[in-house]
């Protein structure tokens, strides 16, 4: 077969969305995909059940921790 | 009866045969919500497959204000041969999702930037949600590399497109289509990143109303499938 069942190298990306303007976005959940445009298909796919005003997605790591749950914030 | 009458007949079977082909190829995707390579392609192949029975019935839905079906068969599907079976490979999948599906998006927004009113107004949103078939197929064909099915889907494309200076040309001659064969062709090779593969089609053979050269159809259970035939056996039987 041409293809891998799981692909060789994969990225996790983080989806948030929001149903209306005022709100603020939240976290929806996460997908995982070799590149952006996979991780947008699949995005859209899983998440959108809701009438969303707005989906994005972002790289998990492209996000720059300061602290986890249970570290301190000093 | 002028030359009007006569594109709007011509309209009425690309309309039909798109509709035709949405349908079975939303079953097709359906058919794949438990096989595919992940949990992601899964859920991705359900999505896009009730997308594309969903833009079917807005198509059949279209066609009544798109002038008489006189000379089609109603009851026979206008169907690339791709979609006649159900798929055994993934890669068959894939190449369908990137290059069959994008023809078939690149026709509607064809249509939806024409000067049909009834499909102005109804197609738009159709391509908002085919940009993530596109996606999905696309950056599936980077991975799958799956050459055999690819040239097969890229030939059934331009077969399904037709030859130049037929209803399709005419059609955008009307300014019924904002394209014509030529720009369908340049614009679906720019859109799937590879060019048709060298093949001679016989357009001798080329069937108008079904857009296609092969003859067959689709199978006796797929035909069942689609007519809901294979479900009613299991109501139950009214007194």
């Amino acid at each position: 077969m041409g293809y891998s069942r799981v692909h060789a190298n994969v990225r996790e990306y983080d989806v948030f969305a929001r149903k209306a303007r005022v709100e603020p976005l939240r976290q929806v959940g996460s997908v995982v995909a070799p590149d952006d445009d996979l991780a947008m298909a699949y995005a859209r796919a899983t998440y959108d059940e809701e009438r969303w005003v707005e989906m994005m997605i972002v790289p998990r790591d492209a996000v720059i921790r300061l602290w986890a749950p249970g570290e301190s914030e000093s | 009866m002028g030359s009007g009458r006569v594109g709007e007949l011509s309209l009425y079977s690309l309309v039909k045969s798109l509709a035709d082909n949405k349908q079975l190829l939303g079953m097709r995707y359906a058919e794949w919500c438990i096989a595919a390579p992940s949990l992601e392609a899964d859920i991705a192949a359900a999505a896009m497959g009730l997308d594309d029975i969903g833009h079917s019935r807005v198509l059949y839905g279209s066609l009544r204000e798109l002038g008489t079906p006189d000379g089609i068969d109603e009851s026979s599907y206008a169907n690339v041969p791709y979609l006649d079976k159900p798929w055994t490979d993934w890669a068959q999948f894939v190449a369908a999702n990137a290059v069959l599906d994008s023809a078939f998006t690149l026709m509607i927004e064809a249509l939806a930037n024409g000067n049909v009113e009834v499909l102005r107004s109804r197609l738009k949103k159709m391509l908002q949600e085919e940009r993530y078939h596109f996606l999905h197929g696309r950056s599936w064909m980077r991975e799958a590399k799956a050459p055999p099915a690819i040239d097969r889907a890229w030939r059934e494309s331009l077969e399904w497109i037709g030859p130049e200076g037929a209803d399709v040309d005419e059609l955008h001659r009307d300014g019924r289509l904002a394209f014509d064969v030529r720009e369908l062709r340049r614009l679906l090779a720019e859109r799937v990143e590879s060019t048709a593969p060298p093949a001679e089609i016989d357009w001798a053979k080329w069937d108008r109303i079904r857009r296609r050269t092969e003859p067959g159809g689709i199978d006796q259970a797929t035909l069942e499938m689609l007519q809901g035939l294979a479900e009613k056996r299991y109501m139950p039987v009214s007194s």
